[in-house]
């Protein structure tokens, strides 16, 4: 065994080739949508291992265990929240709240649609909130298609907002040592800014032709928000741990807590508390409903993903790309953070954001010792957030939550078509690009 | 006791190509729950049920969504809507094409399994060797049956 990790040659290949050829075959299937992503990321992690790229210790160290249980954590805490039909009951009362105008039920579930995918996975918040849309504007006889579209930039740009609000931002949060509290400050400012402009831009886009008769708002207003809470009981328990663990993050650096912990201490308790005063059967059976709703296949991803991305990063290709990079901005500051910007709102448009992010967060940190230690990387850390979860809203294909409302809308008899997205869509992304370019521009760079 | 011995053999059935209206008017006026659909040589393609048609009234995104149930939802027109567009429909548009299928020599045990097992709808149609319909029996045809004759018979009685 190389217990040094120094392999000079593995079937009489370089190991940077061989460690190149799995990451590149990997995210060229996973792009095809031919294999499940989480079996392809395993092969792929197992592959470095078995060809001696890295050893099992390395692996297992590289695997970014803050990540994977600030992700479960929640995961668990949303599939039990979401039981109580809270998400039904905020959506139906903010479109009575605007006496049922299709204008204004479009921004209202837009503003919950990003409130609930700041805090909450932006695929279950569209996947509880996109359904109750749909019945909406089948009352107000209206076409669905703006209110969805609408509904997927705002998930996408909630979700930019917090550490826990898209996986990209959960990975460089752990990697770069980024408290919630961090990204509360430095993102979340220019957030309502974007979602702003970009809401403005849809009615120029559709909102204007939006027309409801007053008998089609009527029966909006006959929506009874009160029937949606399934469980009183429940609804308390969950608000209270969704709120607990929220504080809990604003202050986790403080007192040296890893997001994390706070997750899985906050999945634990509302486990617990779901099911207080049941039967040991009842208690069993309710624990494995929930635990089969975890997204074990993200879960998995990450684990693999992780594995694969140090591979790489121990032959040192990520560390000579960091070079490349700094050579083609000349080693100027701001234009690094530029093109970390733009490239991560393109990339992300195309292809997956998670394992984008995942390649550029060891790229970024061999960057540190060039511009004065790791301190002085987090406009970057800023640029690759902001560029990575708003190139999401690029294509129909950017992010999962823009595929599940597309499904839904099919459902609905009004497909979104993949150019069709493309066409509103993208423009609206590089709006939202040049803004946050704008904000990095005179808050971290203007010295 | 075998499924040949308990099925209705007396069966209307209906052909895919019919309208959702035309059939829709015959589960009104027998008061039908359910209708074989079968093609010109009475080899079974599947079955119309009353839910059946009920579930194509209902938008998929409520069908297949995450609203599992819509309490708060007021009649907002939908049904209606639908059930006009549904009726110039043909009945392989709405049919259920994985019927619970039971053979006429197959045990009253077998057929109550498989009718607890796959079925939602409460029938099972009886087919021939060649998958042709012979008859239907309901879950209530197996417990009037065991009403009348409490003494199970054996198979081969």
């Amino acid at each position: 065994m190389h217990e040094s990790g120094a392999v000079h040659a593995i079937l009489g290949l370089p190991p940077t080739w061989i460690a190149v050829a799995i990451l590149l075959l990997v995210y060229g299937v996973i792009m095809a949508e031919k294999f499940n992503r989480a079996v392809l990321s395993l092969l792929g992690a197992g592959l470095m291992v078995l060809c001696g790229v890295i050893t099992q210790q390395q692996a297992i160290a590289g695997v970014d265990f803050n990540t994977i249980g600030l992700l479960t954590g929640m995961m668990v805490i949303v599939a039990i929240s979401q039981k109580t039909g809270m998400f039904q009951y905020v959506a139906i009362k903010a479109a009575k709240s605007v006496k049922g105008s299709p204008w204004g039920v479009l921004v209202m579930l837009s503003v919950v649609t990003a409130v609930f995918s700041a805090f909450l996975d932006n695929v279950t918040t569209v996947l509880l909130i996109a359904p109750v849309t749909l019945l909406i504007t089948d009352a107000l006889n209206v076409r669905p298609y703006p209110f969805l579209f609408s509904q997927i930039l705002a998930s996408n740009i909630g979700g930019t907002a917090t550490l826990i609000g898209d996986p990209p931002n959960i990975m460089i949060g752990s990697a770069a040592r980024l408290s919630f509290y961090d990204f509360l400050v430095n993102l979340a400012p220019i957030i309502p800014v974007i979602f702003l402009v970009i809401l403005g831009v849809i009615w120029f886009m559709f909102g204007r032709g939006l027309h409801a008769s007053d008998a089609h708002k009527a029966l909006v207003m006959q929506f009874d928000e009160h029937e949606a809470i399934e469980d009183v009981a429940l609804l308390k328990k969950s608000l209270f741990v969704l709120f607990g663990v929220i504080g809990g993050f604003t202050v986790a650096h403080h007192v040296h807590l890893e997001p994390a912990t706070i997750a899985m201490f906050g999945a634990a308790l509302l486990l617990l508390l779901q099911t207080f005063g049941q039967s040991l059967h009842d208690k069993d059976h309710a624990y494995e409903a929930i635990m089969t709703e975890v997204e074990w296949t993200t879960i998995f991803f990450f684990v693999g993903l992780f594995i694969i991305v140090t591979g790489v990063e121990h032959t040192g290709v990520i560390e000579m790309l960091a070079h490349q990079t700094l050579a083609l901005t000349g080693g100027d500051f701001n234009a690094t953070v530029g093109a970390v910007l733009w490239v991560s709102a393109i990339a992300s448009a195309v292809i997956d954001n998670i394992p984008f992010v995942a390649t550029m967060i060891p790229l970024i940190q061999n960057m540190g010792p060039s511009f004065g230690g790791p301190d002085a990387l987090e406009p970057l850390w800023w640029a690759l957030a902001l560029g990575a979860c708003l190139g999401g809203n690029g294509s129909l294909i950017g992010a999962s939550a823009n595929l599940i409302v597309a499904g839904f809308s099919q459902r609905a008899g009004h497909p979104i078509a993949f150019m069709t997205f493309l066409k509103h869509a993208f423009g609206l992304m590089i709006i939202s690009i040049v803004i946050s370019h704008t904000y990095l521009y005179l808050r971290y760079l203007l010295s | 006791m075998h499924a040949r011995d308990i099925m209705t053999t007396d069966v209307m059935v209906c052909h895919p190509e019919q309208t959702v209206a035309e059939i829709a008017t015959i589960l009104n006026e027998q008061s039908f729950r359910m209708l074989p659909v079968v093609d010109a040589g009475r080899r079974i393609l599947g079955a119309v049920h009353t839910l059946s048609v009920l579930s194509s009234l209902v938008p998929g995104y409520i069908v297949e969504g995450y609203l599992k149930s819509i309490p708060y939802a007021p009649d907002i027109g939908l049904l209606r809507k639908h059930y006009k567009d549904l009726m110039q429909h043909q009945v392989a548009d709405v049919m259920d094409r994985n019927p619970t299928i039971v053979h006429a020599d197959e045990s009253v045990l077998s057929v109550t399994a498989a009718l607890i097992t796959y079925d939602r709808f409460e029938y099972a149609m009886v087919a021939d060797a060649d998958e042709r319909l012979v008859g239907v029996i309901s879950s209530s045809d197996i417990l009037r049956r065991l009403a009348h004759d409490p003494q199970e018979p054996a198979d081969d009685a």
